[in-house]
């Protein structure tokens, strides 16, 4: 275990911050983008109820469907959404760091 | 009597660069050698403009310091030179570094599932116990490998058996690997060429003087000179007079047999540690008497052959593990540098023989050893005695420091005696009784010659032990060696030197705080629940967020109403918080068990070289 004990030591001395600007534009990109693929693949798959499910984000990001045009909206969404919750998270994250560590 | 400044004794590479770096900052010295050439056991003999080695000098250096002094003193003399060794054995030629494909394709399919077994067998019940040096290497390669690989080799290098070789000579090469060292090397190759660049194999190419090491150590003699010191050739230290705790002068022996007194305020020796304290006048207590009389020397013989062939073969050099012939490596001389041959049509082979003083080789005349050792290298199929043309022999007393199980308790009273001097140091290979390479000896020196300057105190005995030392110049955090001192966390920022490579990796591999995570995702989680169970809330209708509802098969009590909107936020939040704690932790887990996947995939690498 002194090994593992100085490895600790070794690698974690630093405790990482996040850049919450980054963060926000990796979820945003992978919100949007997520959003936008899944919608499309729906669309392509056709079908009597297309996207019944996914459909229901309408109940939180208005004007959003199922459509091509829905897809752009949720494009949108997304990346506005994860933005917000990626940057909300680094915000946070280096906020308790920031008290833990002070 | 004359008087110096500094008196150094031995012109090896520690000693010349002690006067070397005397030399730089206007302090010169006076050097005094006991052979006929500088460069210790770096010098290159030359024989009919046949040039050969004391053993085989790669230059290489993880210390930015020496690949430094290298360049200074020598400048564009170096050649890159592509490495080619292995190891003759059972009439067979293993690659070396060793290769498990090709060891196993030589040793044939019986002995090569033996091998497997013995591996196995020692992986599932390894020896407890790693005090010799036999017990290190079983716990590694088992029991086979090491009979055909180590033992044999380990044993003519050392004329002693592998369990009384301490482990420390096997350990030395690895130990002192951390988990930073092994991922900086992985992600920035290590530093080590003659420039200090990045290298990014140790194994195939390494530089090498165009004459020779021993141009080196010319150069330096030369360079010293010019700073106003004096070497004396021939010059045999057979006194050191000293009182109330400082070294007053030392009593040389000249070639021509007159004594000769020469004092200083500052000494400094590379004399073996034995012959060191014979030296002293008076005489130091009994036991460190006792204890320079334990340590012993390893005598090293090379007969070199002047053969009239072009190739003989492609090897640097050749590990001889078969038991039936004495030598125990041979080198190709041209194959370092095309420069050591005077005639490209001719090869000069170097054929070494590892002794002690007291064994009937040492004492034959050259002829004997010629026909010897010609007589060996044909029953191992190299040459043809009648192609061998021309011969000499050169020997070299105390070669090699030995670590048997008591050295270091030698050492340990020998150090704590000559520390009670003021103005005396010890230094180099057989000076520390350490089994030094070029590059630590010359630090060795370089740190003698500061302390006198009085720039600061240097532990010249720490250098090749503590990671501190090999990391000169690249540390830069505490470097107190194996001592644990307490170190306040850091949170990485911006203002981090991202140049710094050392604080780079701590950015990269900086550890994410689960707690933090924990509690930064738990806060979006329940927020996420909270505020969309609020929205369909309010919109209202006949049924109420149907499918939302659903989440209450997994969070206990949870609807959508105004009551379930909190219940969602405390149980998504602890949820949350949950998967947040748990990645942040995994991932720490991931990158320490990546770094030690690249320390130990390093460590195997080093233990390849273990015989170099």
């Amino acid at each position: 275990m002194e090994t593992d004990s100085k490895g600790d030591e070794e690698l974690s001395r630093v405790v990482a911050k996040i850049q919450g600007g980054v963060l926000a534009v990796v979820c945003g990109l992978m919100g949007g983008l997520g959003l936008f693929i899944m919608t499309v693949w729906l669309l392509l798959e056709g079908g009597p109820k297309v996207g019944s499910h996914l459909q229901l984000l309408s109940n939180f990001f208005i004007g959003y469907s199922v459509t091509w045009k829905g897809s752009l909206v949720g494009l949108f969404y997304g990346a506005l959404t994860g933005g917000i919750l990626g940057w909300a998270i680094g915000f946070i994250y280096n906020r308790v760091v920031g008290i833990r560590y002070r | 009597m004359a008087s110096h400044p500094v008196v150094v004794i031995g012109a090896g590479p520690a000693g010349l660069t002690a006067a070397y770096e005397l030399g730089k900052n206007s302090s010169s010295s006076l050097i005094l050698e006991a052979g006929k050439q500088v460069g210790g056991i770096s010098q290159t003999v030359n024989y009919r403009d046949f040039r050969f080695d004391i053993g085989g000098h790669r230059f290489f250096s993880k210390m930015p310091m020496v690949t430094e002094l290298w360049n200074e003193i020598l400048g564009d003399n170096f050649l890159l030179r592509p490495r080619i060794s292995r190891i003759h054995y059972n009439q067979h030629f293993f690659d070396y570094p060793l290769k498990a494909t090709n060891a196993l394709a030589g040793l044939g399919v019986v002995e090569a599932l033996l091998v497997c077994f013995s591996y196995a067998k020692v992986k599932v019940f390894p020896n407890g116990q790693e005090e010799n040096f036999e017990q290190w290497v079983i716990n590694r390669f088992g029991y086979r490998l090491y009979q055909i690989f180590f033992k044999t080799y380990t044993e003519k290098v050392w004329g002693i058996s592998c369990t009384e070789i301490s482990a420390d000579w096997a350990a030395q090469r690895i130990k002192n690997l951390s988990l930073k060292e092994a991922v900086r090397n992985a992600l920035f190759g290590q530093r080590g060429g003659k420039k200090g660049e990045i290298v990014t194999s140790l194994i195939e190419q390494f530089h090498y003087p165009r004459l020779g090491p021993g141009m080196m150590w010319e150069r330096c003699e030369e360079l010293v000179a010019g700073f106003g010191s004096q070497t004396l050739k021939g010059m045999k230290v057979e006194r050191i007079r000293h009182r109330h705790g400082r070294v007053d002068c030392v009593s040389a022996r000249a070639s021509s047999g007159e004594h000769l007194e020469f004092e200083g305020s500052d000494f400094v020796s590379t004399m073996p540690l034995r012959e060191l304290i014979e030296a002293m006048d008076p005489q130091p207590p009994e036991k460190v008497v006792e204890a320079a009389l334990g340590l012993r020397y390893r005598d090293y013989l090379t007969v070199v052959l002047v053969v009239n062939r072009e190739d003989v073969f492609p090897d640097n050099w050749i590990y001889i593990h078969s038991p039936e012939v004495k030598m125990g490596r041979i080198q190709n001389y041209k194959n370092w540098s095309p420069y050591m041959v005077p005639d490209p049509s001719r090869t000069s082979l170097g054929l070494e023989y590892f002794l002690w003083d007291k064994d009937d080789e040492w004492t034959w005349s050259n002829e004997r050893l010629i026909e010897f050792g010609t007589r060996e290298c044909a029953q191992l199929g190299l040459i043809n005695p009648r192609e061998v043309e021309d011969g000499t022999v050169v020997r070299m007393e105390k070669a090699y420091p030995v670590y048997d199980h008591h050295y270091q308790d030698y050492v340990q009273t020998i150090r704590q005696y000559l520390e009670t001097f003021s103005n005396f140091q010890t230094i180099g290979r057989n000076g520390l009784h350490r089994y030094n390479n070029q590059d630590h000896s010359m630090v060795t020196g370089v740190y003698a010659a500061r302390n006198i300057m009085g720039e600061s105190q240097h532990d010249v005995w720490a250098v090749n032990t503590e990671k501190a030392y090999h990391e000169e110049n690249r540390t830069t955090s505490g470097n107190g060696g194996d001592r644990m001192v307490p170190v306040r966390v850091q949170v990485s920022g911006d203002e981090l030197p991202k140049e710094n490579e050392e604080e780079l990796i701590e950015i990269v591999f900086a550890k994410l705080d689960p707690v933090a995570m924990g509690v930064a995702v738990g806060t979006i989680s329940g927020l996420l629940i909270l505020i969309g169970t609020v929205i369909l809330v309010l919109k209202g209708g006949p049924v109420v967020g149907p499918n939302l509802s659903l989440l209450g098969n997994f969070l206990f009590g949870f609807q959508v109403t105004w009551g379930g909107s909190l219940i969602g936020f405390l149980e998504g939040g602890v949820g949350g918080f949950a998967i947040g704690y748990s990645g942040a932790s995994l991932r720490n887990w991931s990158m320490k068990a990546y770094a030690k996947f690249i320390r130990w995939r390093e460590e195997v690498n080093r233990r390849r070289n273990l015989l170099d």
